[in-house]
Order: C-alpha cells, then structure tokens, then sequence
C-alpha cells in the first residue's frame, strides 16, 4: 500500500482551492462558461481516506465557496452529493483499486482519470446550475452552460494536475 | 459478523450524507428569505477583503473607462447645476429628500442566474438592509445585507428585484423583473392593453415605493408584443445600466422613508 502523498495534496489545496476563491466568477468565457475548478481538490483527495472524512472535506470546502459566491449551501450541497458518491464511481470506472492511494493522472492512467473526474464535474455543474436557476426553465441554456463549464473546469483540473504531478516521478 | 459491521458502516455514511445535505437545503432555503443579515454572504469581513484585493488589480486595467464615467457625470451634474442656478426662485417647494452615497464595487456577477454585487461600505457609513443602489445611468439593484463596512446587493438581474416602474411617455406603471437570460435585456410586465406601448419608449423608476427616488432610468423598451387575448403587453426593455463594467454605484438613502412606509401601513 502507498503511502499518502503530503505534497501534492497541499499543492492541490493552494492550486485549486485557494486560486479558485478570489477568481470566482471572474473567470468566464463568453457568457456561459464558469469555472469552478476548485471541485477538483476534493475529487484528488486520496482514495484510502475513510468516506465520513470526505463528505465533511466537501461540505466545508462548499461552505467556504459559498460565502464567497452568495449562494449559502448550493456549492456545498453539490460537493457533499459528489463525494459521496466519489468512491462509487471510483470502484465502476477504475478496474484494481487495490493498490490505488493518491489520485493523479499517472495512477489512474490518462483514460481513467478523465473518464474519472469529467462525469463528477459534470454531475457538480448540474447541480450548482439547476439550484440556482431555481427550476428546470430555460433548460438549453442551463444545460449548455454545464456542458461547457464542466469542459472548462475539467481542462484546468487536468493541465494543474500535470503540472502539479512531475511525469518522471514513480508512485 | 464482518458484513453486518459492513452494513452498519455504510449506514453511517448514509446517514451523514443526508444529515449534510438537510443543512444545505436548510441554508439555500433561509438565504432565499428576501433580506438577512447574516455572515454567510459577501460582505462576510474576509470574502470581501479577498474581494477587494483583487478588485484592487482589475481596477488597474478599468482606469480608463472609469475615468471616462466620471467624466460624464460630470458633465451631468454641470448641466443639472445650470438648470438649478436658472430656476433657483422655483425650488422652494417641499419634496421628498434622498441623499445619496457614493460607494465603490469590489465584487460584481452578471452571467449567473441569479447576480449580487458587493459594495464597499457598510452600516458605519450608514448603508442599512433594503436600500435602494443606483449608477449614474440608472437602477442598479438593492442592500441585500450589510456588515460593518460592506454590503451584499441584489443586483437588477436577480429573480426576486421587481422594480416599480412608469412608462415616461405614458405615465403608465408597470413592473420591470430580470427574466435570467442575458445581462442588459429585462420584461416588463402589467402594462394594460390600451396604453399605446412603443419600441423606444423610455422607462423610469416611479418612485411609488421609498427604495428608489422618481425618475431614475430603468431602461428602453426594446420589443413589444400583444396578442389578442393578453390583458398585459409583453415587453422587453434593454436596461439603461451597463452590468459588465460598474466601478462605483451609489446607494440612496431616504430620509422619510420610516415616515412614509408607515403612513401607508396604517
């Protein structure tokens, strides 16, 4: 078994968590694509912790982008409903998770990790969009600005990962 | 043995599961009360110092169209100086008083479904919950929620802002409400059949409630459409406010406001 990677977890926070907070909002392109990257951390949070632990990682980190969005308990709901299903889905997509602890994209493979973190950032953008716009009206626009928003987080999930996670390093 | 404390296992993630998301909802479904004061918003001490600081950078790059806004009001406010100094005999008439504070905007959304803004200022410099925010070019939204020196704004496309208004050329009111699609188009709604509504007709705030004064522009009438068994035109006015570029806002405050809120609650 692994042991768990310090580092790169710390990394992750900085990266992704404590970038995303002032920049929230300010990183849009054109008129319906948000980034919120920040889901990111807590999906790459790793593997072996016990699943109590994550769903209080996500309510707090959702909680703490919250209060900076004005939205009290839509980011935090999101992020609390994909951790829980997090390892779930882990176990589905990824075939030998026995020896899996930190998650990047060289232990889950190119494939995995995106065939991993896309569908969970997906599920999150949905969730956050559908609350706040308050129903299912103007569903085309709500489902575009997932469809793109997702695509946008998840590259910056990707390229932070890569850069955050060396190739040549051994896990 | 083992599998029931599998079993039990899993409850209990099951079981903070549902706890977590019950607070969540719980919190969305409070926020949604109209106005709060409460600390888990934008004008939190620590969300708008971080939103300050990079307010602080982007304004670097905003100079110019500042300077350019400025500039213009201004020229306004030069004008209107002229009309008061020629009609100075004429002003002893009692009216209603606003006074205004200038304050700056560190946190601005426009793209979202639902849009706030945070403003620099707060209950010490005597910006209190329900107050309405208006630019040099028109209405811009009302004081969600203040803390000591910010406040947390409803901005004009946000659901739950409807805005009494006139149709300046008709005197007609009307209701004016974001309907979530893009940053400079909102309705207007509740204006009977019979009024002669046009494209182009300008739309002003009534000053009918004590948030906003009289005559501040809302914006252009810029569609209009009746079939024939509607009782209410549909109508689209583009707004006179530019969302995407807001750098200073200022709140009104209304000095009679407790007086006249009062007076027609009896």
């Amino acid at each position: 078994m692994n042991r768990i990677n310090i580092r790169e977890q710390i990394f992750n926070c900085i990266a992704l968590l404590f970038i995303q907070l002032p920049l929230l909002y300010r990183i849009t392109l054109g008129d319906r694509i948000f980034g919120f990257f920040y889901i990111g951390f807590l999906l790459l949070l790793p593997f072996k912790v016990s699943r109590p632990y994550l769903l209080l990682a996500g309510f707090s980190t959702g909680l703490i982008v919250d209060v900076f969005s004005n939205t009290p308990g839509i980011h935090a709901g999101a992020c609390v409903f994909v951790m829980y299903i997090r390892d779930l889905w882990l176990r589905i997509v990824i075939d030998d998770t026995e020896e899996l602890t930190n998650i990047n994209h060289i232990s889950l493979k190119k494939t995995g990790f995106i065939l991993f973190v896309f569908p969970l950032v997906f599920v999150h953008h949905v969730i956050i969009f559908l609350v706040e716009n308050g129903g299912l009206h103007l569903f085309g626009l709500l489902i575009s600005k997932a469809i793109l928003s997702a695509l946008f987080s998840f590259t910056i999930v990707f390229v932070l990962n890569y850069l955050i996670v060396p190739k040549a390093r051994r896990i | 043995m083992r599998k029931l404390f599998d079993f039990l296992y899993r409850r209990r993630t099951f079981a903070i599961f549902l706890g977590l998301e019950i607070v969540c909802i719980w919190l969305i479904v409070s926020f949604n009360q109209r106005q709060n004061a409460d600390f888990l918003n934008s004008s939190n001490a620590l969300s708008a110092q971080v939103a300050t600081g990079s307010q602080n950078v982007s304004d670097y790059f905003d100079l110019v169209e500042i300077n350019e806004q400025l500039m213009l009001e201004n020229e306004r406010l030069q004008a209107e100086l002229r009309d008061k100094i020629a009609f100075a005999d004429s002003l002893d008439v009692p009216t209603e008083t606003y006074l205004v504070k200038g304050a700056r905007v560190i946190n601005n959304t426009f793209r979202r479904s639902t849009n706030y803004l945070t403003i620099l200022g707060g209950e010490e410099s005597g910006i209190l919950p329900g107050m309405g925010v208006i630019s040099t070019s028109g209405v811009v939204g009302q004081v969600k929620s203040v803390s000591n020196r910010y406040a947390t704004v409803y901005s004009l496309l946000h659901p739950k802002m409807i805005v009494s208004s006139t149709v300046k050329r008709t005197s007609t009111n009307g209701s004016v409400q974001w309907d979530q699609e893009t940053y400079d188009i909102a309705s207007l709604k509740y204006v009977p059949r019979h009024i002669g509504l046009k494209v182009g007709d300008t739309v002003v705030t009534s000053g009918f409630n004590s948030v906003f004064p009289p005559n501040i522009n809302v914006g252009v009438v810029s569609e209009v459409n009746l079939e024939d068994h509607m009782t209410f035109y549909e109508a689209k006015i583009r707004l006179s406010v530019d969302f995407t570029s807001l750098p200073n806002v200022f709140v009104v405050i209304h000095e009679n406001k407790l007086e006249k809120d009062s007076i027609e609650a009896l």
